[in-house]
């Protein structure tokens, strides 16, 4: 197992490196640059390119992606183009916490909700709270996030006044948990709703496959208790492909969401990257890819491993 | 400044909101603060105001103002952005401010005097200012400020204006001159308005650091009457009263710049009293409307200093024909643009320059919608309907491609119904759609890469047409089009030399008529804009020259 981990995390050096390469190229490959935002008469073009000179912007492609490499081996993600004077890390570190805090507690309630209801789906299969729970679970993938956001702002926040319009906390208040829950409520239920409908489904039908098995009808013949065959020789079955759903969650964590983001007013990394790609603040945009696609890397392997946990025929 | 807020909705990046109208943003759109020269006549000002009659203004409260797009740091001569300028006004004062009027008034300078030949212009320091960490400012001060965009080593974004400055002088503590290398009249509103920052603070720091410097994001320094007290990273930046502004502490407490990405956030926001001051979304502007109606909001709006055009690049023989390009615009029916596109929210061009400020003239040559009269004209210039209904010439079909962002609603489709206005007398266009810094990079020198733009400018505190139409401006400048002409090119010369307003806009309007008559662009429309804040705050009027003009005076009830 140790040795599975260090064999796996070592074979990703050479693909995040790659990812690096194929990102940089195909942020330069974008046409513009950071000047594109700064039309004004006012400004010289002669400024424009002194201002693209100091940051090495004329530099071949080369030049510019082992210097980049160079500082990041060092733990140097740059400095933002735009954002003159402010280190890529500061952005991210100050907007980190609110996107993890966001996605973890979105993904939280994700499952928490939807594992119930997809067993509960599974064994009613056919009666009522089966199509109840599966009608939801469909609006739930077809409303989009932005509506449903606004929708909610409108009736709790403007009209009841039960939650803040948006922001991570009340302006200019000392740090509270409260406050802070508070402001995450509607954010993290838009979230979850999303991921809640899909992995309803999933928790569904992997039920459903998981009860139609040889082993499940032995356990009942054998005379166990109907919970007992679900909950303990059933669910822990029905979960394996939940785990891989899970991980391919995880780089979300880091990657927040743009559009709830957006109309939540919630400072995250999302909206980060989001401007950043359109501003075309490379050292921002290529610090985010990295932190993202290690994740997506860390996110396999706690997978695979989760899988072993919950499979014992599974063996690395 | 706001000129610009008119763009939609959606997953669009904030800052383009701003900028997408505003193609180019000219400096100090709008600068701040101004100062208290004459208490009677400031009285006056608020009697005048029905609304605030009765009410004594108010000592404390918090101005919460609601925008999609953050700052990036606040130091005046390296920021380029009109968050970063909005916020840099609260904190920083210039030699000079504008009124809501364009016109110049005393800031940090108490009094200005221009010599004659309009070479030589003195200052008399106000005394007493002090920055916000209690040290006086005197010449020393002003002088290190407005010689850094002339420093060698200095790599900012403001060189242009301070181009002009031969030399600075000081006559004493109090005294500046400065000598100019030629009359120009944009120096007092463009050059002057420039924040003085602290040479005790600053005046150690290398020039080509300075950009970088922690002063511009985490300790910004001045003598406005707001000082800076902290920045939450995409939330919010947070200015407080400066208990020694020389006007008189501001009766707000202070001032929240609230960074909402979203526009219909925003919208929900103020109808929560989250945000109490904010420009208005053209999507958003029939909300606005019942919500003042219900008496939640006051809306206020007038026309932006801006225009809307599709302008046409000359380089192509397909426009080089003046009478053509007259009959593209006689083809074009910008009223139904206003109408059916902007919902009524503009009013329809016949020139460049808006009425928002002085230099505009209506004196032009007007190209009205007469798709027949444009018929008639494109067939005496040789173009005759070719069988599939298309016009040729010289076996050429009129077809040509119409460019514009992806990031702007409107203009894009502004393209569509000029797709179909100008079908109907035989011309063929194509609409390519570009995300904006592809569309900057093709269609700005030195690669001009397209037929027409859909597009607008947005003017700045001097009215100077210089930028859009001088035929130097082709090679390297903001004449896409490469518009030339000799007379237009004497006249824009001659009138930044002009210092007499009436005299100096008499040769603007010249110049544009001339401009208007060889119709080098289809002028569409002066884009409105609004404006909304909460009931209880008193002091905001909408002005185009200055939003936050007197802000010191701005209060909110209780």
């Amino acid at each position: 197992m140790i040795n599975y981990i260090i064999r796996r995390t070592l074979l990703a050096i050479p693909l995040l490196f790659g990812i690096t390469v194929v990102s940089f190229i195909i942020m330069q490959l974008a046409p513009g640059d950071p000047t594109a935002l700064m039309i004004d008469p006012m400004i010289k073009k002669e400024d424009l390119e002194a201002y693209k000179e100091m940051y090495g912007l004329n530099d071949p492609i080369y030049v510019q992606y082992f210097t980049w490499l160079g500082n990041m081996l060092q733990g140097n993600f740059g400095e933002s183009l735009i954002r003159q004077g402010t280190s890529v890390s500061e952005l991210i570190f100050a907007r980190l916490p609110n996107t993890l805090l966001l996605m973890v507690v979105s993904t939280i309630i994700a499952f928490l909700i939807s594992i119930p209801l997809g067993i509960l789906s599974a064994t009613k299969q056919n009666k009522l709270s089966d199509y109840v729970i599966t009608i939801i679970s469909f609006l739930g993938v077809a409303t989009p996030n932005f509506w449903f956001g606004l929708v909610l702002i409108m009736v709790f926040s403007v009209h009841l006044g039960w939650f803040p319009t948006g922001g991570v906390e009340t302006l200019g208040s000392s740090f509270s948990i409260l406050d802070r829950i508070h402001h995450l409520i509607l954010p993290a239920f838009v979230l979850a709703t999303a991921d809640m409908a899909g992995l309803t489904r999933y928790t569904r039908s992997n039920m459903i496959e998981v009860l139609r098995q040889d082993y499940i009808r032995t356990a009942r013949a054998k005379g166990f208790k109907q919970n007992k065959v679900i909950y303990k020789h059933g669910l822990k079955n029905a979960l394996i492909p939940v785990i891989t759903i899970f991980g391919l969650m995880l780089p979300s964590f880091i990657g927040g969401s743009v559009v709830v983001e957006k109309i939540f007013t919630w400072p995250g990394i999302g909206l980060l990257f989001f401007d950043a790609a359109f501003q075309r603040d490379y050292p921002v945009l290529m610090a985010i890819t990295v932190i993202g696609s290690a994740l997506v890397v860390l996110g396999n392997l706690i997978a695979d491993i989760l899988y072993a946990v919950f499979d014992p025929r599974i063996e690395y | 400044m706001n000129g610009g807020v008119s763009l939609k909705k959606r997953n669009l990046f904030s800052i383009l909101f701003a900028l997408t109208l505003i193609l180019g943003m000219l400096a100090a759109c709008s600068n701040g603060k101004s100062q208290n020269t004459n208490t009677s006549e400031n009285s006056n000002k608020e009697e005048k105001n029905e609304e605030h009659a009765n009410k004594e203004p108010r000592q404390g409260g918090s101005l919460i103002l609601g925008t999609t797009a953050a700052p990036s740091l606040f130091n005046p001569y390296y920021s380029t952005d009109t968050s970063s300028r909005a916020i840099e006004n609260f904190i920083f004062s210039g030699l000079v401010t504008i009124n809501r009027e364009f016109k110049p008034e005393g800031d940090v300078a108490e009094s200005w005097e221009v010599s004659d030949d309009g070479l030589k212009w003195t200052f008399k320091i106000r005394q007493g200012m002090k920055f916000h960490d209690g040290h006086d400012l005197t010449a020393d001060d002003v002088i290190f400020s407005y010689s850094l965009p002339l420093h060698k080593d200095y790599k900012g974004p403001s060189g242009l204006p301070f181009q002009v400055i031969k030399e600075i002088n000081k006559v004493d503590d109090y005294t500046v001159e400065f000598v100019l290398t030629e009359p120009y009249a944009p120096f007092i509103t463009i050059t002057a308005t420039m924040g003085v920052l602290p040479k005790h603070i600053l005046g150690d720091v290398p020039v080509e650091e300075l950009g970088k410097n922690e002063f511009n994001t985490k300790k910004p320094i001045g003598s406005g009457p707001f000082k800076f007290a902290v920045w939450k990273e995409g939330q919010y930046v947070k200015v407080e009263a400066f208990d020694d502004y020389y006007a008189g502490r501001p009766y707000l407490d202070s001032i929240i710049y609230k960074i909402v990405p979203d526009a219909n956030a925003i919208i929900a926001q103020l109808q929560a009293g989250d945000i109490t001051y904010t420009s208005i979304s053209p999507t958003n502007v029939s909300i606005a409307k019942k919500m003042a109606d219900e008496g939640k909001l006051v809306l206020k709006s007038g026309v932006s200093n801006a225009w809307e055009y599709i302008g046409y690049n000359l380089r192509n023989p397909l426009f080089q024909d003046i009478k053509v390009r007259q009959a593209l615009t006689h083809a074009i029916d910008r009223e139904s643009i206003v109408q059916s596109v902007l919902d009524g929210a503009g009013e329809v061009a016949h020139g460049p320059g808006s009425p928002a400020n002085w230099a505009f003239t209506e004196d032009v040559p007007k190209f009205d919608y007469d798709p027949k009269k444009a018929s008639q004209m494109l067939e005496e210039a040789g173009w005759k309907k070719g069988s599939d209904g298309i016009l040729e010439k010289d076996g050429k079909k009129f077809s040509f491609t119409l460019t514009t962002t992806s990031a702007n609603d409107i203009r894009q489709q502004i393209a569509t119904v000029a797709q179909q206005q100008l079908a109907e007398v035989g011309i063929e266009v194509k609409i390519e759609l570009l995300e904006w810094s592809a569309y900057i990079e093709e269609t700005t020198p030195p690669k001009w890469n397209f037929d027409a733009i859909v597009a607008g400018w947005s003017i700045g505190s001097d009215p100077d047409p210089t930028y859009f139409w001088h035929s130097k401006e082709i090679e390297q400048g903001l004449n896409y089009g490469a518009f030339s002409n000799p007379k237009v090119d004497e006249l824009l010369e001659k009138n930044t030399q002009v210092s007499d307003i009436d005299e100096r806009k008499a040769v603007i309007s010249e110049a544009e008529k001339i401009v208007t008559e060889e119709q080098p662009y289809t002028f569409l429309y002066y884009p409105m804009s609004y404006l909304g804040h909460s009931p209880k705050l008193h002091g905001p009027e909408f002005s185009v020259a200055n939003s936050y003009y007197d802000i010191h005076k701005w209060w909110m009830e209780e």
